[in-house]
């Protein structure tokens, strides 16, 4: 909000503009901008959500800133003159029909005004202020909000039917036209200021067109009351209406300030545009607010800040903050607030006022003392760790990817979770899958790289409350059993065993998404339970090059891992290798030949290597080529010869008992 | 992809200024090396690492967190819906309240994780990022240990001498509530055009915390008080490597993952 330095300056003596500006982000609200604006200079400042009651305004910022120097706050007394002929409430009626729409109501009539331009002054400030001047009349109030914080407004009163003002909701399908010519739907979630026909206004928001200020205007009706901040907030949504007053009573008023307000505007309005002011004050306030009363006690603020303050200087800043000590029996203090200050409520309130004003900067720093227990491992986050070390030494690069999916990706998996305000249709669907970013990634880096090894490790969304957290890899071309060796090797890092491929058998479900290439993919599986998928992935969805995916559940994943490690002894006895090929009919796996290998082989074969699988020329139609080394161990003698053959024979015997089975001789 | 040069050495002379035979790495996430960090110098404090979920409720997200309905606070956090009155966290706060719930003071954790908010995308701005909330509650958590420690943090995580200051700010979760700012890296606190000649550059959110939030975490104010604060892990990350544009990190560019 901007402010103008030569303004603030009226109420109290100030530093030069920078220095006010240090003094201002560190004890109260941030400086965002000083700009100078002719003999002026403005000051944007970021007041602080919760200050709005009390400092969207002049005289607040002054007085926030008599806390912090040592200057102080020099507010004018106003003097109104009133007609002692002319009562106000033989002038106006008022009816506020729920009080808890509206606390508090006052008005006050100023007959035989001359409506014309305000004076260069008040022109001036509102223009550095951001405001445009329009008549006298209107401007005296914007003035008055600017310096008091409290929105006022100006009806022309013989505009006014049977000149009474009724405060009510609008009944639904009610209309109103506002100052600047727009039109509006109301309905009974909306406050409105009305005669015994129409809305005149739409309540601390804007003025409706009815009762309008014109050059012709005689006799003025004020304004100035306390509207419920939430009303005035939804009002303000549902009709996509924002203004100065409205912003004010969102954040909440005090209502002793309407009276305040309502005098000075009519005594500024009695200078500029001459005029009658009516005698009395029209004052809807059937519940007086009385100053809260705080107990504080110094022990807490030295403990909540690490600070000791000097009980002097905490009874100072509270004083300069315009707080009332009203008891003192150390260490307790029963301070009273005045009611401008609608955000304090609480001893914490209090300790932070005094410790900002005091200066935050003076807080020393200071190691707590705690207990040597230390942490418990998050095993979560420790197992992410290892897979992710893991996948960058085989050459991936992590990528994160945006939670978010967009129509085309969610089709292809019929079913997404739908995000009720997103920002555009690319972000339209929660990912049910890391797959559809993954993709999109090797489209984004094809023209620079056309072999890609990316991993993601995060959240999808596969239905609605469900997170789940997925591992996901991808290679580019033809690497299944390149991609198969990463499951494999991270695997057993993790300490898991048992692992085994079986072929995908896709649930009824599942089939009708595909994401995978028929006959090209498996399920990873550990002993019975399947933990995640490696496939290719269908041409159908992805066209622009080959592309093979592992894409493992995580949290199942973590619960199979382990930290043990059994260290297996090394032989000190050679090893022997055999070569052994068989041809075996096309559809045979190559683990069920593996199996029947290690099966007939015994204790003895140490370990069994696939070295090749051959097909085509020089091969029977219908049959390929497993060649395998097998490696026969013994962990307490030397193997002979003899030995080795008898079990080499045995396991071409069994492997042949398979009639479509022929192991090469 | 260029193919890797193989070049054999022959003869007796080696040419040392040949190229040599890169290996194939992979690379970690800027985010996760910035994560790693974070939780590292933490850990070492004695601060658990805890997690929540990215999927939220209202109660969870802003009622605990004395964040009322239909009060102006709430536009302080631009926020995604989903159906049933669940949303996307707009901060790791609402793990304050989870783990409030199921553990006994006095302890402390850090909340690394992603966060979700309803803006425009633009250079500093951005719909999914990284946020590290901290939470410290005892018999007598200070401010000023707070200050120890966030000093600490700034040593280790920025390797340098680098000042904090704490100045007033607005949090409804805290109470006093400070903003902390951290000497401005480019110009080593003298001035210049990154920290707009203050010296100064806004690194986070923090405070004490406020008592009705004690209170929905199950902890009675009168007997327990503590800290909580919360940094962009995004903006740490842009600050420690220099980076321009936080989009970058959710890009998947393969040039700009390979740097780190």
């Amino acid at each position: 909000m901007v402010f103008s330095y030569n303004w603030l300056k009226e109420y109290i003596k100030l530093p030069k503009p920078e220095k006010l500006a240090e003094l201002l982000t560190m004890h109260a609200f941030e400086v965002e901008e000083i700009k100078k604006a002719g003999k002026d200079y403005v000051l944007d400042i970021d007041v602080l959500p919760n200050r709005g009651s009390d400092c969207f305004s002049h005289i607040g910022i002054a007085r926030e800133c008599a806390a912090f120097t040592n200057s102080r706050l020099q507010i004018p007394k106003f003097k109104l003159k009133e007609d002692k002929n002319l009562k106000t409430r033989n002038s106006v009626a008022v009816e506020v029909k729920n009080k808890n729409d509206c606390s508090r109501y006052t008005a006050r009539v100023i007959a035989n005004v001359k409506v014309g331009p305000s004076p260069k002054w008040i022109q001036e400030r509102l223009k550095v202020c951001g405001l445009r001047p329009i008549n006298n009349i209107v401007d005296a109030t914007n003035y008055v909000m600017l310096e008091t914080g409290q929105p006022l407004h100006a009806f022309d009163l013989d505009k006014i039917s049977n000149k009474k003002i009724i405060v009510r909701r609008a009944k639904n399908g009610e209309k109103i036209i506002t100052l600047d010519n727009k039109r509006y739907n109301l309905d009974k979630d909306i406050l409105v200021i009305a005669d015994v026909k129409n809305p005149l206004a739409v309540a601390g928001i804007k003025g409706g067109k009815k009762a309008e200020i014109d050059k012709k205007t005689k006799t003025i009706v004020l304004e100035s009351a306390n509207f419920d901040s939430r009303i005035v907030r939804k009002s303000s949504k549902k009709l996509g209406l924002k203004t100065d007053a409205s912003w004010r009573f969102e954040h909440g008023i005090d209502p002793s300030l309407t009276e305040t307000g309502i005098n000075r505007a009519a005594e500024i309005i009695q200078n500029i545009a001459k005029g009658k002011i009516t005698s009395g004050l029209v004052d809807f306030y059937p519940k007086k607010v009385l100053p809260k009363k705080i107990k504080l006690d110094y022990r807490y603020l030295t403990k909540l800040l690490g600070l000791k303050i000097e009980r002097k200087d905490v009874k100072q800043i509270l004083k300069r903050l315009g707080f009332k000590i009203i008891k003192e029996e150390h260490p307790i203090l029963i301070v009273e607030i005045p009611t401008f200050r609608l955000d304090i409520s609480l001893p914490e309130d209090l300790i932070e006022e005094i410790g900002r004003i005091y200066g935050f900067q003076r807080i020393p720093a200071a190691f707590p003392i705690v207990s040597l227990i230390p942490p418990k491992r998050n095993f979560e986050i420790f197992w992410e760790d290892i897979t992710k070390n893991i996948l960058k030494e085989s050459g991936f690069t992590e990528v994160y990817n945006y939670s978010f999916i967009g129509e085309k990706e969610a089709e292809v998996f019929k079913s997404a979770v739908e995000v009720e305000n997103p920002m555009s249709v690319e972000q339209k669907y929660l990912r049910p899958s890391l797959i559809p970013n993954l993709l999109k990634n090797v489209i984004d880096n094809f023209r620079y790289f056309n072999e890609i090894k990316i991993f993601e490790l995060g959240k999808i969304f596969p239905k609605e409350r469900l997170e789940k957290r997925m591992l996901a890899g991808l290679i580019t071309g033809d690497a299944f059993y390149q991609a198969k060796g990463v499951v494999d090797s991270l695997l057993k890092k993790l300490g898991i065993s048992n692992i085994w491929y079986d072929e995908y058998k896709p649930t009824p479900e599942q089939s009708k998404i595909f994401i995978w290439q028929k006959e090209r993919c498996a399920e990873i599986k550990v002993d019975g339970q399947e933990i995640g998928f490696l496939g290719e992935i269908s041409p159908g969805i992805f066209k622009k090059t080959k592309v093979v995916i592992f894409d493992i559940d995580f949290e199942k994943l973590i619960k199979l891992c382990s930290e043990e490690h059994e260290y297996q002894p090394i032989s000190q006895y050679p090893a022997a290798i055999r070569d052994l090929a068989v041809l075996v009919p096309l559809d045979v796996k190559v683990v069920d030949v593996l199996n029947k290998i290690n099966v007939a082989g015994g204790a003895l074969v140490r370990d069994v290597d696939l070295f090749d699988i051959y097909e085509g020329e020089g091969i029977v139609q219908g049959k390929k080529n497993l060649a395998f080394h097998i490696i026969y161990q013994a962990e307490d003698r030397t193997l002979k010869s003899k030995e080795i053959d008898k079990i080499h024979q045995k396991i071409i015997k069994i492997l042949e008992e398979n009639p479509e089975w022929e192991v090469r001789k | 992809m260029r193919k890797p040069l193989k070049i054999k050495t022959k003869g007796d002379k080696i040419d040392v200024t040949v190229p040599g035979e890169k290996p194939t790495v992979g690379h970690l996430h800027p985010l996760t090396l910035v994560k790693r960090k974070v939780e590292e110098i933490f850990q070492a404090m004695g601060f658990s690492v805890i997690e929540g979920p990215e999927i939220e409720n209202e109660w969870y997200n802003f009622d605990a967190l004395n964040i009322p309905k239909d009060h102006p606070a709430r536009d302080m956090w631009d926020t995604f819906y989903l159906k049933n009155g669940l949303l996307l966290r707009t901060h790791t706060s609402p793990v304050q309240i989870r783990y409030m719930e199921k553990n006994n003071p006095p302890f402390r954790i850090v909340v690394p994780g992603r966060i979700f908010r309803h803006e425009a995308t633009d250079a500093s701005h951005e719909t999914n990022f990284y946020q590290v909330e901290g939470l410290m509650v005892g018999k007598d958590v200070s401010a000023a240990n707070f200050k120890a420690i966030i000093d600490e943090f700034l040593l280790r995580f920025f390797g340098k001498q680098v000042k904090s200051r704490l100045r007033p700010s607005f949090f409804p979760f805290t109470e006093p509530s400070f903003e902390v700012d951290m000497t401005c890296l480019v110009c080593q606190g003298k001035g210049c055009s990154t920290c707009s000649r203050t010296g100064w550059i806004e690194l986070m959110g923090a405070g004490m915390v406020h008592p009705n939030v004690l209170k929905a975490g199950g902890i009675n104010p009168k007997n327990w008080q503590g800290f909580a604060f919360g940094i962009g892990m995004d903006r740490l990350a842009m600050m420690k490597y220099k980076i321009n544009d936080i989009r970058l990190f959710y890009s998947g560019d393969l040039r700009f993952l390979e740097q780190f």
